[in-house]
């Protein structure tokens, strides 16, 4: 999933400061999953924004709603009543869903109220790691399960580098080497070997290095339009 | 010493069903009283308080307060520790926004302390008392 992290109150007060009325826009997928911005931390944020405010005497009206995705154009035509009547939107979507919530009102102002941060997975309450970086062309066929491009802190394809050392990597303690995992993985399956084949240089031209991406199916399209 | 002396803080008690609640029944019984501006919530278990609750009290009252049972003494475990996480991160949250982190707190007693709920609210209607209003209380 995709891990966000709520921006620094001070920001988002600085950010809100000229409005009156704004709308605190929580998301139902991901960043509910993460605990950046829900429907309770829109309850929570909208309470810690409506009393610093009353506190400075300019009070701040706050309209609270979750939609089930912000990175879906319908869920958003749903809140288009509540969105007239508001000075702004912060939101606590993704960058995606802060994208889509911009491009669904376009005079409306769409502040962020979250950092978006990585790809990952959520190892214990309150710690997430990076999965995926979303490179187009996925190798995990070949390395046990365990990506070299978002784990190994080079992105290197026939690791381990030098840095490696008792299983961890020399740019912090804290983290494994991926490499070191992908080979005791495939020790444990028995598959070693397979990484005896070089693993070619890789395009990147299906990563970032392509400039923006886009995806289209047209097995799916069933009539033109968004 | 709030400059207002004729400041009467609103409070709100949120009240485990198995030692809060149940200690203010006690107290009731024993014709004990607490200043009328207390107002008591029943919750199923101390662990069932979210910061949302806490933060949600905080913009209408002055002051507010979980009542868990004792330490290692909670019928799902758990429960009090948590309510006792939740309260600091409820501190965290006021601190943020310059608002006093002891207007949020947590008390443990048992069932048939109803001398000892009364002391409790006492106590912190007082410390808030003494506090002054809630600077970020949002409904007057």
């Amino acid at each position: 999933m995709i891990i966000a992290e709520r921006k620094p109150i001070e920001e988002i007060l600085g950010l809100l400061s000229r409005h009156q009325k704004v709308l605190v826009l929580g998301c139902g997928g991901c960043v509910t999953v993460c605990l950046a911005g829900g429907e309770k931390e829109v309850g929570i944020l909208s309470s810690q924004l409506a009393m610093a405010r009353s506190k400075e005497e300019r009070p701040l009206e706050v309209v609270q709603q979750t939609v089930e995705r912000q990175c879906d154009f319908e869920y958003l035509e749903g809140i288009r009543h509540i969105v007239k009547d508001v000075d702004a939107i912060l939101s606590l979507a993704c960058g995606i869903g802060i994208q889509t919530c911009a491009e669904a009102f376009p005079d409306k102002i769409v502040w962020p109220g979250v950092n978006t941060k990585f790809l990952g997975v959520n190892l214990n309450v309150g710690e997430w790691a990076e999965r995926c970086q979303a490179c187009g062309q996925c190798v995990l066929d070949k390395t046990g399960g365990i990506c070299p491009v978002a784990r190994c802190s080079k992105s290197i394809f026939n690791g381990p580098c030098g840095g490696s050392q008792d299983g961890k990597c020399e740019v912090s303690p804290d983290t494994d080497c991926a490499w070191a995992l992908i080979h005791d993985r495939l020790t444990r399956l028995g598959e070693v070997d397979s990484l005896r084949e070089i693993m070619p240089v890789k395009d990147w031209s299906y990563s970032r290095d392509g400039g923006p991406r886009k995806l289209v199916r047209e097995d799916l399209e069933l009539e033109s339009g968004k | 010493m709030s400059a207002n002396t004729n400041f009467q803080p609103k409070i709100i008690v949120f009240a485990c069903e198995n030692s809060g609640w149940l200690a203010s029944e006690h107290a009731a019984e024993l014709a004990l009283s607490y200043p009328e501006k207390v107002e008591l919530i029943k919750i199923p278990c101390s662990g069932k308080i979210d910061v949302l609750f806490f933060m949600k009290a905080l913009e209408k009252a002055d002051g507010t307060i979980v009542m868990a049972c004792q330490k290692e003494n909670c019928k799902f475990i758990k429960g009090n520790i948590r309510a006792a996480q939740r309260v600091k991160q409820t501190e965290n949250l006021l601190k943020e926004i310059g608002v006093e982190p002891e207007r949020v707190g947590i008390h443990y007693l048992a069932a048939n302390m109803g001398q000892k709920f009364v002391e409790i609210v006492q106590n912190f209607y007082d410390k808030i008392r003494e506090l002054g209003p809630n600077p970020g209380k949002v409904i007057k």
